[in-house]
């Protein structure tokens, strides 16, 4: 199993109100899966997404990655092991404006010991997949939006991650647009074999994972591939 | 770190007209701070040097021009134990109180300048100085201050001169005068001055204790026909400069302020900058970019405006004040600006400090900010 999440749980406080977005989550991703995770908005799916790549605490329960409990990782250590094993791609694109394509997408290599040459390889590779190579040396300015996801999911893959995150990457896109990097993100996870982890609203594009989500109130309600841990533990109990 | 100095550069690029706006602001600072620096570096020098030398002055007097001593006290002097030499001098000054444009002529036996100063003649020769009556050798900022060349005939009030070489000095205040002859000073036309003298400069053995000496002189004298005032070079320079030297510690103060000010000037402009990157900030946590790395760039980006700042304004300051020979003057003691390499090292190195002082509290905040919210930022 390549990702194994026990009894997780994020509580914060606004303002009087304690506001609980995940509620005792359990669930299990193997390597090569391409799993969707939909629900209302506000039910946590994308606070579930911010623990699994190690950019937020849960108050409790453990997530394990390829062996590696990153719940019990200092901030510094999460950084190190972000940079290694997940690769995030944003609704709104978030590339840096004052650098190219290029230079965007060889941003998480510098923080690994890739000669210059490795990276330029991986760079070029990356950019290949998403068939931006031509663009390299164009500003985000100079980008149409699915171009910017494009670039965004090459910064995303480019080293190579353990897990590929997305937090609605279409959110931001037109429906043909859209099409073409739901495309993208399927022969991602069917060519190169990369486990990807999507948030999404759109049914549409949820179906073309490979396994089905939902969230509601925090708690996980239901898994197409039917392996929903809740409704286990509810069956082994009984 | 220099794998991102891409980045660092154009993000400092990116707002380039507030980046360059702090720059300039960095660089009038530390060109004032030099400025400053530069004037008490001068009075530095003036009276920390060399406690073996004492002046002996007419007592009770203050401008050379009122203090007329017997010259032949030189001969009495000269035989207390302890003094190795002595000089006299007759002081001319245009100007006896404080000013910019001092003129000071020092008229000493020809023979002794040689001996008592440590000139470099970058013009002229000594035979022609000590072989003619009216020459005069003149400091390099003097003769630059006033376009005086080799040859020349200049006069300030009634004293006229042909400049018969030009000297530099270790001591650059020293560039700020004129020396000719004892006597060709002391028979200026309408001064009558054969037999006396503004000063005597003693030379003592390192051994002895100046203010004992100094002592002896003053009582020698004490009820005689003139009497005397004896101190250490750098005291009678720090007491003729008395009000200046008030002036000077006032602006040593304004150069700290300036230092203070550039300290707020470049921390509000990091501040904003990570105001305005708090996102891009978060995104760059999110790739794997750690608290600390994230402190380091927001440090690096404060501290490459602050010393670039720091070049600009100390490079200008330095040329300016190489350039201008600028002194200021109060009788008959100047106090030259003067550039030095060590100044523009402590301009530099204060640059640097403040660079990392006024990235500081930005640089944390951006390292300790919460990633989750950065990325709900607009």
């Amino acid at each position: 199993m390549l990702i194994e999440i026990r009894n997780l749980t994020k509580t914060f406080q606004k303002g009087d109100e304690i506001i609980t977005p995940l509620r005792n989550v359990d669930l299990d991703i193997d390597e090569r899966e391409f799993v969707s995770l939909m629900g209302p908005s506000g039910t946590g799916k994308s606070t579930l997404l911010n623990q699994i790549a190690g950019i937020d605490k849960p108050t409790s329960g453990t997530i394990t990655v390829n062996g590696t409990e990153v719940t019990r990782l200092s901030r510094t250590r999460l950084a190190k092991w972000r940079a290694a094993n997940v690769g995030y791609i944003f609704q709104t694109h978030n590339l840096i404006p004052v650098l190219t394509a290029y230079e965007n997408v060889e941003l998480p290599l510098l923080l690994l010991p890739f000669s210059r040459a490795e990276r330029q390889r991986r760079v070029q590779i990356a950019l290949e997949a998403v068939e931006l190579l031509d663009r390299a040396s164009h500003y985000p300015r100079q980008l149409s939006g699915g171009q910017e996801q494009r670039v965004g999911i090459a910064r995303a893959i480019v080293t190579d991650p353990t897990i590929v995150v997305a937090d609605e990457p279409t959110g931001d896109l037109d429906s043909t647009t859209s099409a073409l990097i739901l495309e993208l993100l399927q022969r991602l996870n069917s060519q190169l074999g990369t486990t990807l982890l999507m948030v999404t609203h759109d049914t549409d594009a949820a179906m073309v994972a490979g396994r089905q989500l939902r969230l509601d109130d925090g708690r996980l309600i239901a898994d197409s591939a039917t392996r929903l841990t809740e409704k286990k533990d509810e069956s082994r109990s009984a | 770190m220099l794998k991102f100095a891409p980045y660092l550069l154009k993000t400092l690029w990116r707002h380039r007209a507030r980046t360059m706006l702090t720059v300039s602001g960095s660089a009038v600072a530390l060109f004032v701070f030099c400025f400053v620096g530069s004037v008490q570096h001068g009075l530095d020098s003036l009276t920390s040097q060399s406690e073996s030398t004492l002046i002996v002055f007419q007592a009770n007097k203050f401008c050379p021009a009122t203090s007329h001593l017997p010259q032949d006290y030189d001969q009495i002097i000269s035989k207390i134990d302890g003094v190795r030499d002595i000089v006299p001098i007759q002081v001319f000054t245009n100007n006896c109180r404080a000013s910019l444009d001092v003129v000071v002529f020092y008229g000493v036996p020809a023979a002794k300048v040689r001996t008592i100063r440590d000139f470099t003649l970058v013009e002229g020769s000594w035979s022609e100085f000590e072989n003619s009556q009216d020459a005069g050798i003149v400091g390099e900022t003097v003769a630059r201050r006033r376009n005086l060349k080799l040859g020349t005939k200049f006069s300030v009030g009634d004293v006229k001169v042909t400049v018969a070489g030009i000297f530099k000095s270790s001591n650059k205040s020293e560039e700020d005068y004129v020396y000719t002859h004892l006597d060709f000073l002391q028979r200026t036309p309408g001064m009558d001055l054969v037999g006396t003298v503004t000063q005597h400069e003693v030379i003592l053995d390192s051994s002895v204790d100046p203010n004992a000496i100094a002592r002896k002189i003053d009582d020698r004298f004490r009820g005689g026909p003139v009497e005397t005032d004896t101190r250490t070079k750098g005291v009678f320079q720090a007491s003729s400069l008395a009000d200046l030297v008030e002036l000077i510690e006032l602006s040593h103060y304004l150069g700290y302020a300036c230092v203070g000010l550039m300290t707020m000037l470049i921390s509000t402009t990091t501040f904003m900058a990570v105001q305005d990157r708090i996102k891009e900030h978060a995104v760059l946590q999110t790739l794997g970019f750690s608290g600390y790395l994230v402190f380091g760039l927001v440090l690096a980006e404060s501290v490459l405006i602050s010393v670039g700042g720091g070049v600009v304004g100390t490079g200008l300051a330095m040329l300016t004040l190489a350039g201008s020979g600028l002194s200021v003057g109060a009788e008959a003691v100047t106090i030259a600006f003067t550039p030095s390499v060590k100044l523009a090292m402590a301009s530099l190195t204060g640059s640097l400090a403040v660079g990392i002082a006024a990235g500081l509290f930005p640089s944390i905040a951006a390292a300790q900010s919460n990633i989750v919210d950065g990325l709900r930022q607009a």
